[in-house]
């Protein structure tokens, strides 16, 4: 019985032994290190697959249901609900808005600024420049949408993870400056950039987007802040380098399933949309030949003309027009691979036209404001001058030099139909059209000027949330953004 | 001696050489890939007083081991070695029996040997020849404090030992009745064990210890069968379908105890996964037979629903009192509206569906959601066959199960075969092999949740209550076709439950080897190897014609799990003199464990009816991940006895994690604990305290995170040709450390009237601080979540268990016990800069369930009024109550205190067995009640609805609707419809006048229903849990038939409620097995069940 551990300790070797095993825990935690080594994803991304990343994030929130057809275009009337029409009587709460909120702030933001890091490191300022003109576009449809924001300390984790305001006032500063230093990166002679969903890598593109957002800006804030309104203007005109064409306007152009237009996805299995009923009387008032385009007959053969919803109609009341007796969007709009407008070349017309009435350019209001309209219909194939002709000189659409607001923001509302936060930043900016609130409206006649903060900044950026609250007025649909005068 | 530094006393440095890299299944089913290469102990000479001595007194004790000496071993009438024996030579030396039962003392012929151990009566042997090894046979004691228990590492210990709670759970009082997952078998049997039934009756179930100890992380406990620690993940959790956890497949009837160690005083040596607690599973072994040692078990149940909605059944489907169907697409009126605001209910003539076109009398159907479940069936039927000898004991069983639900088409077979063995292949060396083959096989599992192709529930709460189930039915079984009383959401109930199911197969292996050697007397080595090894393959179909997803879909889903644990310990067992005795145990383990999922979808079908990967319109959307951990262990304990009535018990671990960075990834913990029995002590022993003990203890537990925590990941999508990289979303972190709980547990122990009543009495508070929570932080940071390395939550809690044994009579027993809980929780903070308020655990709409800074883990946050300062709901001019912007507290989902009342009679050949379960406290958000208010389905809809439920008159001036209503008497001033639906909501208005608004039920109802205050109920609850009604049929009549005993009995489980307060659901129900409870939507009802069982044994 002599086994013993005490032998064993005294045993020849063991020393070596010991010792091999204190060197084997270091070889152990190394073994340790490399299994730990993650399979599954990318740790190390390269910037043209972020950017492509970034633009179909992007995309998706500014086209999807949560910002655009689900809010924005009910609000402005271009579509309306016929099932579950709590939306379309603007009963929206603090969670109605935030997978837009978040989309951007991460997926979009995020990559955009490691795609940026990456383009510095391999010193392609392209890559750079196109961040720029992405976030200024983020930023700038958030700000519209919501007015305060976090912007200059945003997507700052590493220092924190809260994130203070900016004013609306200072992003729009912030973002008409970024932009100009995305013009002083982007150089169509320098590196190439790839993965671009949006040009195809176009640079001389990017600078004329660069410059018509600038533009856009411009006259977003022409009312609040005009002086750095008509500066803009002057520069940006000076520069001649706007998008100037239908196939130069910025647009992400969609795929099939899975990569389909978010209009497409939710029309492949829901029922709950159909063409407004303002939209559908303005179109036939003017005999626009765009409403075959943004509309559907109905399914119900028996009738042969286009019939709108009325806005903000309780569920039973909208249900009761039946379902097949009113008016879908038009399937252009829910084509697989549609495309989600970013800014049309009617747009920059219009713009221009603004700009010129407003005296921020020396160009004529008049000419440009029927070009935008041109522009509108060629955008849709609709080229054939004489009725292009016929329906300019309706005295109802010809262009009224006392009233630009008016001329401007009606034609530019049709223009923008499918982009509901372009014309929700309009229709508050211009006052025009001149729409009635919903029918069942929760708020009685009010209607919305913006868009309620995700609840969940009361939570995890409390701080930061109640100084934005403070400062811009309550966070309800209707305290009015600094842009909005009137 | 401070114990962070105590890497400095003793370094245990061991090397294994184990890996099992492409886990052949079968190879490795007695895993012989792994082998100890050299075992080695090394003491650093620095600060080495405890362990050092005892591992001085433990070498100097092995070579002062003596002869003459003489051998035997000790076993229990079944032939189970007995370990820890007290071997007494009489006026002389003693020593303790090993593992095996071996033991060797110094003893002369005529020397008479005492063996003493507790739970067995004391027996005295003569030598009378050295030479020949002694057998002894120690019998059972009567009483029942002296318990023998399994503890940690599968080690069974005198229960007066130790210095915390554990208990344990036999055969029988587990299997009173059995249920499709073993977890419910606990259910209200132990105290401070919290078992929570998720829905349905083939689902998962969630089991909590002494309350949830990470914010962030699993809750449940640790799950060793055998030594092998096994998987209970809940995968695929949240889906349309409530998988079960993994746990469940085990067989009740194979299981001999379970033995619960409440957290981390009781489970230190079980290291990371110990800070939940840990249930022991130790399987039936074979017993000396009698007769063919053939057992057979056949339980057949019945099962029906426990609870289910109650429903109005004055008004039908449609809006503004309107419908008539055409096609329930929008092509009638209202008839796309899945909605009952619809026509009173009162046989005029309307067409619906199944009519043709043709009118027909709109009636109620009371019973049509009813209607639609059926009674359900179980039979499982067990065999085994057992039997020990001198040198092998081994038990093989078989259990084949099926089980049809009450949802129709959902089924589930269970089949395991299990083996367990022992055999003797010399006097010191002892092969144990354990295998249990488990096969869960089910053709289509109860849809759940709220997609609309597959859920049961979402479209019986969204509902026309005239709706007949059987014309849904025939029209289903006559056409095949998906044609519904509603075409814009849903396909037929029926179409969905035959057609768009979800298979699901999974074939595990639990295996273990062990060799057990006794090196010397008092010195035994101990080796095991175990896996857990699962593969779970899912088929997940949706039909062509799906309304919502009009072109079906089909997703093979794969898991492969496996996890393999390899140990070595020296146990070193000695009476030091004769007052102390030390048992000191050193041992390693290495864990590793892979976790893979493959996941292929076709999104939209090509062709109707063909199930294949390839029959796909898009593009197959892919997901894959593999993961794979590892830990390396050491530890040890140390028990140091005085006089059998003081013991001190200390633990230490090591831990070397891959889931944690380089320099952070070692991590130790200690404990230590101590017990005295006073009444042994003080001699306090009398008539009524029989038994008196205090224990205490101190312990902390280390644990690690989830692979691949460290680096910021971009997930891959193809657009096109062309791929995309997007950002996680979530900000890891590079510097985490390891989490830690600590917590101090007190004790008393109290038997009385000889041991009749026992009295169990713990107190425990744990904390556990450096919490690795992923926190959801603001996206405006660029990011969605953030990995955090901080966070403390801290446990309070009670636990009495009280046993009784009243009637003792040879022909007449009657026990019963009673256990009770109350465990009290605060999340003291969350980050470290005390930024963060809340933990989000789960959501459903706006209703979270949080962990919120102090407050109790769990907090039910979500909408709700709008009040005044006196606490009236405040109506806005427009006569509807006004909804708070700031989201409120609303309550928690862990309940204030749970508990147990267990009788067991027995009347000569009856047996009679009965359990209360109760758990009281807490809340739930209810969104089926939200739900059903919003369609108008639930009878709590009616007061109002009409003149005869309470409504007021009211008319819209002009008749136009835009006008707010004005009560109205008789009729409209100008001739204006009248309505006798109206409501006033109950509150003040702006000024604080009481409301007067008058205003339609439905959008009252409509309205309310998004306030979630008016949806989260109390969610205690007092169930008739279990009943057995047995009888043993008389010897006499069966041996005839060599049969050595045969019992009939009638069983029933979740009989009943005896309390609830919620309303319309049943307050034991979740989502899923995770954090995110105290939310209900949809959940299907949960089941009773009745039937019969019989037992044979051969």
């Amino acid at each position: 019985m002599k086994y013993s551990i005490y032998k064993y300790l005294l045993r020849p070797g063991t020393l070596l032994v010991s010792s091999l095993l204190i060197l084997g825990v270091s070889s152990c935690k190394k073994e340790l290190v490399r299994i730990n080594k993650n399979p599954n994803a990318v740790e190390d991304p390269t910037a043209d697959y972020l950017l492509s990343g970034a633009e179909k994030s992007a995309a998706d929130a500014y086209w999807g249901a949560t910002a655009n057809f689900g809010s924005s275009q009910l609000i402005t009337q271009q579509w309306a609900l016929i099932q579950y029409t709590d939306p379309d009587r603007y009963i929206f709460d603090g969670s109605s808005f935030s997978d837009f909120w978040t989309t951007l702030y991460t997926s979009s933001l995020t990559n955009i600024k490691v795609m940026m890091q990456l383009g510095e490191e391999a010193e392609n300022n392209n890559y750079v420049g196109v961040g720029h003109v992405l976030r200024a576009w983020n930023f700038q449809l958030l700000t519209d949408a919501f007015g305060n924001i976090p912007y200059k300390q945003s997507g700052n984790v590493e220092q924190s993870s809260l994130a203070a305001y900016d004013s609306q006032q200072e992003i729009y500063e912030g973002l008409l400056s970024e932009l100009d230093t995305a013009l002083l990166q982007l150089d169509p002679g320098g590196a190439a950039i790839e993965g671009d969903l949006i040009y195809g890598g176009d640079i001389s593109n990017w600078r004329r987007f660069a410059h018509s957002l600038q533009l856009r800006i411009a006259l977003r804030i022409a009312d609040a802040a005009p002086a750095l309104a008509k500066s803009t203007v002057q520069k940006v005109l000076d520069s001649k380098e706007l998008i100037s064409a239908n196939d130069q306007a910025a647009q992400f152009i969609y795929d099939k399933s899975p990569n389909w237009n978010p209009v497409a996805n939710n029309f492949s299995t829901r029922n709950d949309y159909r063409i407004s009923k303002t939209v559908v009387d303005r179109l036939y008032a003017l005999d626009d030949p765009r409403l075959p385009i943004y509309a559907n007959l109905p399914e119900n053969k028996n009738i042969k003309k286009y019939v709108g919803v009325p806005n903000g109609l309780t569920t039973s009341d909208a249900n009761s027009l039946g379902l097949a007796n009113t008016s879908k969007p038009g399937s252009y709009f829910s084509a697989d691979n549609a495309p989600a407008v970013i800014q049309a070349y009617s747009e920059v017309l219009f713009l221009r036209a603004e700009a010129a009435a407003r005296g921020f350019s020396a160009e004529n209001a008049a000419a440009l404001y029927q070009q935008a309209i041109t522009a509108s219909f060629n955008q849709y194939g609709i080229t054939d001058e004489a009725v292009i002709a016929a329906y300019l000189n309706q005295p109802s659409v010809k262009y009224n030099a006392s009233n630009y607001k008016k001329s401007i923001g009606d034609q530019k509302w049709i223009a923008l139909f499918g982009e509901g936060l372009e014309a929700f930043a309009e229709w508050r900016r211009l006052d025009y059209p001149d729409l009635e609130p919903a029918v069942a409206g929760k708020y009685g006649d009010k209607m919305p000027v913006r868009f309620i903060y995700p609840s969940t900044e009361q939570t995890l950026n409390r701080k930061a949330y109640r100084a934005a609250v403070a400062a811009q007025g309550t966070d309800d649909l209707f305290t009015k953004l600094w842009f909005d005068k009137n | 001696m401070t114990f962070s530094s105590f890497e400095n006393v003793v370094i245990i440095c061991y090397s294994i050489y184990s890996y099992n890299k492409n886990n052949p299944l079968f190879s490795s089913i007695f895993i012989a890939n792994t082998s100890i290469q050299i075992i080695q102990i090394y003491i650093k000479m620095k600060h080495r007083y405890l362990l050092s001595l005892l591992l001085w007194l433990s070498i100097t004790s092995v070579l002062h081991a003596q002869t003459p000496a003489v051998k035997g071993t000790v076993h229990t009438e079944n032939g189970t070695p007995l370990s820890g024996v007290s071997i007494r030579v009489l006026g002389g030396k003693a020593t303790l029996s090993s593992n095996l039962g071996n033991f060797t003392i110094a003893a002369s012929p005529g020397d008479t040997l005492s063996f003493t151990y507790i739970g067995y009566e004391a027996t005295q042997a003569v030598v009378s020849d050295q030479s020949q090894p002694l057998d002894i046979t120690l019998h059972q004691a009567a009483t029942e404090l002296s318990e023998v228990v399994v503890t940690a590492l599968g080690i069974s210990k005198e229960k007066k030992s130790l210095g915390y709670a554990v208990q344990e759970l036999k055969s029988e009082q587990l299997n009173t009745t059995q249920t499709p997952n073993l977890v419910n078998n606990l259910s209200g049997k132990i105290a401070g064990v919290r078992v929570t039934n998720s829905q349905g009756d083939m689902g998962s179930s969630r089991i909590v210890i002494r309350g949830e100890t990470s914010i962030a992380g699993n809750n449940q406990p640790l799950f060793v069968l055998d030594g092998v620690p096994i998987d209970n993940s809940q995968l695929g959790a949240g889906g349309s379908r409530d998988y079960s956890n993994a746990l469940a497949d085990l067989n009740s009837e194979d299981i001999e105890s379970m033995s619960v160690l409440k957290g981390p005083n009781a489970a230190a040596l079980y290291g990371s996964r110990a800070a939940h607690g840990v249930i022991i599973i130790k399987t039936k072994l074979g017993k000396k037979r009698k007769g063919l040692g053939i057992y057979f078990n056949s339980n057949n149940t019945f099962s029906s629903l426990l609870s289910l909605p109650e429903y109005q059944n004055v008004f039908g489907q449609g809006g503004n009192g309107e419908f008539s169907y055409v096609d329930g697409n929008g092509g009638g009126l209202n008839d796309n509206v899945d909605e009952s605001w619809g026509p009173r209910m009162e046989g005029q003539l309307i067409p619906q569906f199944g009519s043709n076109g043709e009118a027909v009398p709109f009636v109620p159907h009371p019973d049509n959601v009813k209607s639609f479940f059926r009674t359900g069936f179980t039979t499982s039927n067990s065999i085994s066959v057992a039997d020990a000898g001198d040198k092998y004991s081994y038990r093989l069983g078989f259990n084949d199960g099926h089980q049809t639900g009450v949802i129709p088409n959902s089924k589930l077979n269970r089949r395991n075969i299990s083996f367990n063995s022992q055999f003797k292949i010399t006097d010191k060396l002892n092969l144990t092999a354990m295998a249990n083959y488990l096969i869960s096989d089910a053709p289509n599992l109860p849809g759940v949740g709220g997609k609309r192709a597959s859920s049961t529930m979402l479209q019986f709460t969204w509902f026309g209550r005239q709706v007949d189930m059987q014309s849904l039915k025939d029209s289903y079984f006559s056409t095949g076709s998906p044609d519904n009383w509603n075409n814009a959401y849903y396909p037929n109930p029926y179409f969905g439950a035959y057609e768009n199911t979800v298979e699901l197969r999974r074939d595990r292996l639990i295996g273990a080897i062990g060799l057990t050697y006794d090196i010397a007397p008092g010195l035994t080595a101990h080796f095991q190897s175990g896996t857990d090894y699962y593969n779970d393959r899912r088929k997940l179909k949706i039909a062509y014609g799906t309304s919502g997803t009009p072109f079906g879909s089909y997703e093979e889903v794969g898991y492969t799990i496996n996890e393999n644990n390899t140990e070595g310990t020296l146990n070193f067992d000695k009476h030091l003199n004769s007052d102390f005795s030390l048992n000191i145990l050193a041992g390693g383990n290495i864990r590793s464990k892979t976790y893979e999922e493959n996941d292929q979808k076709a999104p939209r079908l090509a062709i109707g009816g063909v199930y294949t990967l390839d029959n796909s319109r898009d593009p197959l959307i892919s997901t894959n991940v593999y993961s794979r951990l590892k830990v390396y262990s050491l530890y040890g304990s140390a028990q140091l006895g005085y006089k059998n009535y003081a013991f001190l018990n200390v633990t230490a671990r090591n831990d070397w994690s891959s889931t944690l960075p380089a320099n952070n990834l070692s991590y130790f913990y200690p404990s230590v604990n101590g017990t005295v029995v006073f009444t042994d002590l003080f001699h306090l022993k009398s008539n009524v305290l029989s038994y008196g003990k205090i224990r205490g203890g101190w312990a902390e537990v280390g644990a690690d995170t989830d692979p691949y925590q460290l680096y910021d990941t971009y997930g891959f999508t193809l657009f096109g040709s062309n791929p995309l990289l997007t950002t996680s979303g979530i900000k890891m972190n590079k510097k985490i450390k390891s989490e830690t709980t600590t917590s101090t547990e007190l004790g008393l122990d109290l038997g009385f009237f000889n041991s009749r009543a026992t009295l169990d009495i713990s107190l425990y508070n744990t904390n556990s601080f450096n919490q690795i929570l992923k926190v959801d932080i603001t996206p405006t940071s660029g990011y969605t979540q953030e990995l955090l390395n901080a966070g403390k939550i801290n446990n309070k809690g009670l636990e009495v268990a009280l046993g009784v044994t009243p009637i003792k009579q040879p022909d007449f027993n009657w026990n019963f016990s009673v256990n009770f809980a109350l465990n009290k929780s605060e999340v003291k903070y969350l980050d470290d800069a005390g930024e963060l308020e809340n933990y989000t655990l789960g959501s459903d709409g706006t209703a979270q369930v949080v962990a919120a800074v102090g407050k109790t883990y769990g907090t039910i946050i979500g909408t709700a009024y709008q009040r005044d300062a006196k606490g009236n709901i405040l109506i806005s001019s427009n006569g509807l109550p006004e909804t708070d912007p700031t989201l409120q507290d609303l309550g928690h989902f862990t309940p204030d205190w749970n508990g147990g009342f267990y009788n067991n009679l027995k009347y000569k050949n009856w047996g009679l067995s009965f359990l209360i379960d109760a758990s009281i406290g807490g809340s739930i958000y209810s969104g089926s009640n939200s739900t059903g208010q919003y369609t108008g389905v639930l009878a709590s809809t009616l007061p109002g609805r009409g003149a005869e439920f309470g409504g007021l008159n009211y008319y819209y001036p002009g008749n136009d609707k835009k006008n707010l209503p004005v009560a109205a008497s008789g009729s409209g001033p100008n001739g204006e419809k009248v309505y006798d639906d109206g409501i006033i909501a109950p509150g003040v208005t702006a000024s604080g006048d009481a409301n007067q608004q008058i205003i339609p039920a439905s959008l009252y109802y409509k309205t309310i229903s998004s306030v979630d205050e008016q949806y989260v109920y109390d969610a205690s609850y007092v169930k008739f849990r279990e009943l057995r009604l047995s009888y043993q049929l008389p010897g006499a009549w069966l041996s005839r038939m060599g049969i050595q005993g045969a019992s009939v009995a009638l069983v029933g489980r979740n009989l009943f409620f005896i309390y609830k307060k919620a309303p319309n659901i049943d307050p034991e129900t979740a989502f899923s097995t995770g954090n995110a409870q105290g939310l209900e939507d949809l959940t299907l009802p949960t089941s009773r069940s009745y039937g019969i069982n019989l037992s044979v044994q051969f």
